[in-house]
């Protein structure tokens, strides 16, 4: 089966002015599978919008093969199928956001009372009905990025290409987003996006891609991540016993057990009934995707 | 499809110029033209119905070519600069639909704003007792094909230079075209075969923008309208040089990284 992005040893590449070449991608290499919703993370300035970019065709390659349902990147055919939310949402300021997305609903080949239908139900959804009317020079950032969204997902697009998605919006509008793209994922939408809001990437995502410096450094699934990165431990007052995990000597007599592994630390948990230690803390954290994003950033540099 | 989205772009281009209140300016501008020929009138001024014509079709010609020149030079820098051009390249549209559909924009917006200045320019001069024979109606059809040429030159010179250079160099073509091309033929009577050829084609590639404008005639004496063949082969010449313009211009916004 065809996949909804095929990346093949990308490279990106910005001439300065002064004819500096600048390398933005270097020989980036990924898929995406369709119906998987997929986060591109990283650090400012690692590549994820240069890469969102030559998936829409607004920039050519240096080198590399960029495909999208198997279709060539930023030909009309296949923009014909992707919904994309740029990093930076400014919309004409003279146009309402009912004009706005009728304009590009237009431009997108829907025309008359299907159209205007579906902009007032998608302007409902991301919570603009009551400025539909309103200029989009008098909307705020947060209501300018919620039309954003709306013009994505116009069209019904079977792959969502969106930079950044949540910048701008308060936790009621995050909230009504994710709501928004759970829907669209549970009804088989591709859904590709780059953040920096890592909260929701867990919340949202199947998978992690991660670069920097326009590399690839890790690619993992989100269920997988959660789990390794578990931190557990137990602290008792007693005869040290044998146990995995690491084992660190607190003061005389007290000792602390550290797991990353759960099964590990339940086990261990039970022999400390058997050995009859007096108990002092037992502590269970899930890992973070944050720490998870530092500390590999951290190891690649 | 595509006229579809030509005619999307162009409506977005227009509806924006209209509540930008670009055009208001044109209204003001007519509106003094309106007053200055109506004082002129009011203190019985007679024998001047020739000069307030020439005037006032001078004035008309004199702004709408700013005003083509200016909405033409800013459209597309505008959109890279702003960034709204991303929702518009993200859909199923070439980026020639892009370009083509803004430029119809442009020369719509222009042919608004030019419309609402001959409007007030004919009040003024109906308010002045000047008669109008069937040239001026022909002056304003022929006026419309050349704005519509150089708002191609503008949106060509846009992309390949800053708004400011790009508005520049439209109006200095469009007001000192006249005057290059006579200084060409000139230098092309008093030059060697092969400088020849050099100024022969130098001309040719020249806006003769200068040729749309009957503003003189429509105003000084009673000429009959231009035949048939004139207008056909005016506006031939501006389609064809357009078309050049958009082409030159679709050589860099083609490979354009947005």
């Amino acid at each position: 089966m065809l996949k909804a992005i095929e990346v093949e040893n990308l490279f990106v590449q910005y001439r300065s002015r002064s004819g500096v070449v600048k390398d933005a991608v270097k020989g980036l290499s990924f898929q995406v599978d369709r119906g998987e919703v997929v986060a591109f993370l990283g650090p400012n300035g690692a590549g994820k919008s240069s890469t969102l970019k030559a998936l829409m065709g607004f920039l050519i390659p240096a080198s590399g093969a960029v495909s999208v349902f198997g279709l060539e990147a930023g030909s009309i055919e296949a923009k014909r199928r992707i919904g994309y939310l740029p990093e930076i949402a400014n919309y004409y300021p003279y146009l309402t956001p009912t004009e706005t997305l009728c304009l590009y609903g237009n431009l997108q080949g829907l025309q008359g009372q299907s159209l205007r239908r579906e902009v007032a139900e998608l302007l409902e959804q991301v919570g603009l009905a009551s400025a539909s009317k309103t200029l989009n020079k008098n909307l705020s950032k947060g209501m300018l990025q919620r039309v954003g969204i709306a013009q994505a997902l116009l069209g019904e697009p079977e792959l969502l290409i969106l930079d950044e998605f949540t910048s701008g919006l308060d936790p009621i509008g995050r909230r009504q987003l994710r709501d928004l793209l759970q829907k669209r994922r549970d009804a088989g939408c591709t859904i590709f996006f780059s953040s920096h809001e890592l909260d929701e990437v867990e919340m949202l995502c199947d998978r992690v891609l991660l670069i920097r410096d326009g590399k690839l450094i890790d690619e993992n699934a989100v269920e997988a991540l959660k789990e390794n990165l578990g931190s557990y431990s137990l602290t008792y007052r007693g005869k040290q016993f044998e146990a995995p995990g690491v084992c660190e000597q607190l003061s005389k007599q007290i000792w602390r057990h550290t797991f990353a592994d759960k099964g590990e630390f339940m086990q261990t948990l039970n022999q400390t009934f058997k050995h009859k230690v007096e108990l002092l803390d037992v502590s269970c954290s899930d890992g973070s995707l944050e720490d998870y994003f530092v500390d590999t950033i951290r190891r690649s540099a | 499809m595509k006229f579809h989205a030509w005619g999307a772009l162009a409506g977005g281009v227009i509806k924006e110029s209209i509540r930008r209140k670009d055009l208001w300016v044109i209204a003001i501008l007519s509106l003094v033209i309106l007053l200055f020929s109506s004082a002129l009138g009011f203190f019985g001024v007679q024998g001047l119905q020739v000069f307030a014509k020439d005037l006032g079709l001078t004035l008309l010609s004199v702004l709408s070519t700013i005003m083509a020149a200016l909405i033409s030079t800013r459209l597309l820098p505008d959109e890279l600069k702003s960034k709204t051009i991303y929702p518009l390249a993200a859909r199923p549209i070439s980026r020639f639909d892009l370009l083509f559909g803004k430029y119809l924009g442009a020369v719509f917006a222009t042919w608004v704003g030019f419309l609402l200045l001959a409007t007030t320019t004919f009040i003024g001069l109906a308010i002045f007792k000047v008669s109008f024979e069937p040239i001026l109606l022909q002056y304003l059809v022929f006026k419309a094909f050349g704005l519509a040429l150089l708002c191609s030159v503008g949106m060509m010179f846009s992309l390949y230079c800053t708004t400011n250079a790009a508005a520049t160099l439209t109006m200095v073509l469009a007001f000192g075209g006249t005057i290059l091309s006579r200084g060409l033929t000139m230098a092309y009577g008093q030059s060697a075969p092969a400088l020849q050829a050099f100024f022969k084609a130098l001309n040719a590639v020249l806006p003769q923008y200068g040729l749309f404008d009957l503003g003189g005639r429509a105003a000084n004496v009673r000429w009959s309208p231009a035949p048939m063949w004139v207008a056909a082969f005016l506006f031939g010449y501006a389609v064809v040089y357009s078309g050049f313009m958009l082409a030159l211009g679709m050589r860099k916004f083609g490979k354009q990284a947005l």
